[in-house]
């Protein structure tokens, strides 16, 4: 069973505070939910809304034909009423959101206990348990879920990342705020106190960089997060990074571009920026978790070899990513790193190892050579982790390749096609071994953006053309019917 | 462990007769002792004034251009025990830098920042600076610079920096004011205004100077430092003189002191590369 609920209201009106006590009460009783938030730059008003998709098998992805529609406005009827399934219940009562929850509380079959717990965690307990009554009366039961005993959390990307950080030993943590990176900020602002250390905001991403630069020569375990904007703006000071060997965890979280771009919407443009973004030649490792545990995998990854090699390491991630909530679960095998770095003299011009400044061509050469090996030597210690994944039918002629958040609607789409699929953590060094899985097989490459960089990519890599494409670049992420029709149409 | 001598013995690269070796023995006067008892943390931008870092000694990074002050204050969240030493120019830090200059006066993070102001663009033969002259002539700007000048002190004045001071690119002079910024507890904003001996020849600064202290300037008071401030508009227009000494210092309580976890490390002496997770 998979069925699908929208939360639609103006911004401020909490369509998002329903879906997720709705989310939590359903993982709870053993359910399994992906829920996904869509929201306009504004901060009242607006047209808000949270798609809840829920199965009683694992998902990944939302699907956007709707089962159950609660509008707290009527817009959200207007906008979502070419979306609706045959016998959707529209729910669009005026009447106090909580009234909402427990209507939908009884519609899904579930005991009103439950809700009651969780409103005890808001605000204004006895008036949003009064409307939670109502509306609980008011319903009828229509689903049945078999329940199950939930062993699994109920987490966005955003949040692991943050847990994944502080389990590699974060110490100081800087950004400026930027969608849709800043969810990582707050989480890790909540849990300094706890863990003792520091997430501190400065006045704009080129101090952000430079200080943490600063912070990370003496020692201090340092990361950065930004979206593509403010990414551009630390690109200098990424390019010191591998100059002087400074080791820095930078976090990418892509949002549609160019320039402003559409600020609270998912893209995959920057795959380009966060490979190539930075003047002269340095090496960099570039990493696209697929899911939020992979993401807290990865950054411990990225703690583990930049301490190491003394470089930038780059985890790219996206609006999709950051601010969907998964049901996993809690798995993630962290890889430990120490705290490799002394306080000496860094240089950001060509330096001699004592750190002085060197023009002499001879020494700008042995330099350039000994920065150009050592990324030898971490493409060689990179294969320890695994730089790329194999799902589905193991020997079909169907290969689908992809990377980054659009893991869990392939995942989810494919189930019942023959395909394979491979998702490419790696990015930078590039996992040339995938070419044996690519040769003579029909490539579909499906990318959220619009001129498929990673096409061109496995391209440069591997000499295979990729003439299948599946792109969406409309904000919006994958949703599991459209993307299996679209990869239906090019199975061969 | 080994006493570190404060040169490195690096080839100096200045043009003969550049007032940046006047600062440099300033400098060394003031850091020399200092060098094997404290932790000390060097910082410098681009430009002349960066020739500086190869000279001395003393753990740190010659930054990007107009990114000492990051540096500065990564360097002492990084560690709170340390001496934190930023220098920087016109160009570095009123230009390219100047962001950083506003906040790192709001911050109030215990570290120094010395500007050499030569008021030109040197290390890129010759363009004028936010605190060039008008009536400037090089070969960008072949008809004359035509702005009015920014003035740095009265800048760092308004905004509420807590030590200003100017000196004149004399020995004594730099080490008497980097001496008194050093003793300052928050961030402490120290000009020194140089001839540049190739692009900004000397226009009679050393006939205008004049010692604050001699004066007996108050540097507790903030109006009267800002008249002082306003006696040199750097135009060199009228004959006005040019104070140079503390102009002000107010003692409050700095960046690092507002984190606990950071109060611990003073007082613990250690920093984050001592925690252990």
């Amino acid at each position: 069973m998979r069925l699908s609920i929208l939360f639609g209201g103006r911004a401020g009106q909490g369509p998002n505070v329903i879906a997720t006590i709705i989310s939590k009460i359903l993982v709870e009783r053993g359910c399994y939910v992906f829920l996904s938030r869509e929201y306009e730059s504004l901060i009242r008003g607006g047209h808000n809304y949270n798609i809840l998709t829920v199965s009683d098998k694992e998902i990944y992805s939302n699907d956007i034909k709707y089962d159950v529609l609660i509008a707290l406005d009527d817009k959200t009827i207007t906008v979502h009423k070419g979306e609706l399934n045959k016998g959707c219940i529209i729910i669009s009562e005026k009447k106090g959101n909580m009234y909402f929850a427990g209507r939908l509380m009884k519609i899904l079959g579930l005991e009103f206990d439950l809700l009651k717990k969780e409103l005890k965690e808001l605000g204004n307990f006895e008036g949003n348990l009064e409307d939670a009554k109502e509306g609980y009366l008011q319903g009828e039961k229509v689903y049945d879920f078999k329940l199950r005993k939930n062993k699994d959390g109920f987490f966005t990307g955003s949040r692991k990342i943050a847990e994944g950080a502080v389990k590699s030993g974060l110490d100081l943590y800087y950004a400026y705020p930027m969608t849709p990176a800043t969810p990582v900020l707050s989480e890790l602002a909540g849990m300094q106190e706890e863990h003792n250390f520091l997430a501190i905001e400065l006045e704009n991403e080129i101090s952000v960089i430079n200080t943490a630069l600063g912070s990370a020569m003496t020692g201090a375990k340092s990361m950065v997060g930004t979206s593509g904007g403010g990414y551009d703006l630390m690109t200098e000071a990424l390019s010191m990074s591998g100059i002087s060997e400074i080791p820095l965890v930078v976090y990418l979280a892509q949002r549609p571009g160019p320039a402003s771009g559409v600020a609270t919407k998912t893209g995959q443009g920057d795959l380009n920026i966060a490979r190539y973004g930075g003047h002269g030649e340095f090496p960099r490792v570039v990493v696209a978790p697929g899911d939020p545990i992979e993401a807290e995998e990865v950054v411990s990854q990225l703690f583990y070899l930049t301490q190491k090699y003394k470089f930038p390491g780059i985890l790219l991630g996206d609006k999709h990513l950051s601010e969907s909530f998964y049901t996993m679960k809690e798995n993630a095998k962290i890889t430990k790193s120490g705290k490799l770095t002394k306080f000496k003299r860094y240089n950001s011009y060509e330096h001699l190892p004592d750190g002085t400044y060197t023009e002499d061509p001879k020494e700008v050469e042995r330099m350039v050579k000994l920065r150009i090996e050592k990324f030898t030597t971490i493409k060689k210690d990179v294969e320890r982790f695994q730089m790329y994944k194999v799902y589905g039918k193991q020997n079909s002629k169907n290969v689908i390749v992809s990377w980054g958040s659009t893991k869990g609607a392939i995942l989810d789409a494919t189930k019942e096609l023959n395909c394979k699929f491979i998702h490419i953590l790696y990015l930078e060094p590039f996992p040339e071994k995938i070419k044996k899985e690519l040769k003579g097989k029909n490539v579909i490459v499906v990318e959220n953006n619009a001129t498929s960089p990673l096409s061109s990519l496995i391209s440069e890599k591997t000499q295979i053309l990729v003439k299948n494409k599946i792109l969406k670049y409309n904000g919006q992420p994958f949703y599991k019917e459209e993307l299996m029709k679209e990869i239906k149409r090019k199975l061969k | 462990m080994k006493k570190r001598d404060i040169k490195t013995g690096k080839l100096t690269t200045w043009c003969p007769g550049c007032f940046n070796y006047n600062i440099l023995a300033g400098v060394i006067d003031v850091l020399e002792p200092m060098i094997n008892k404290e932790e000390l943390g060097l910082v410098t931008g681009i430009g002349c004034h960066a020739k500086i870092y190869d000279y001395l000694n003393i753990d740190g990074l010659n930054t990007l251009h107009g990114r000492t002050l990051p540096a500065c204050l990564g360097l002492k969240i990084g560690n709170p025990n340390m001496k934190v030493i930023g220098f920087s120019g016109d160009g570095d830090s009123y230009s390219e830098g100047i962001s950083h200059v506003i906040h790192a006066a709001r911050y109030n993070a215990d570290i120094n920042l010395v500007v050499h102001d030569n008021q030109v663009f040197a290390l890129t033969t010759g363009q004028p600076t936010s605190t060039t002259e008008p009536g400037f002539v090089d070969k960008t700007n072949p008809e004359g610079s035509k702005l009015t000048p920014t003035n740095p002190i009265k800048m760092m004045l308004g905004l509420n920096t807590s030590f200003v001071a100017r000196a004149f690119a004399e020995r004594e002079q730099v080490a008497y004011v980097l001496k008194e910024a050093m003793k300052h507890k928050g961030f402490s904003f120290v000009e020194i205004i140089q001839p540049c001996v190739i692009f900004h020849n000397d226009k009679g600064y050393l006939e205008r100077v004049y010692k604050l202290e001699d004066k007996g300037h108050d540097r507790t008071n903030k109006r009267m430092a800002m008249k002082r401030a306003e006696e040199f508009d750097y135009s060199f227009n009228s004959k006005s003189k040019i104070p140079v000494g503390v102009f002000y210092q107010e003692e409050r309580e700095t960046f690092e002191d507002k984190y606990k976890i950071l109060r611990d490390f003073k007082r613990k002496k250690i920093s984050w590369k001592d925690i252990k997770r």
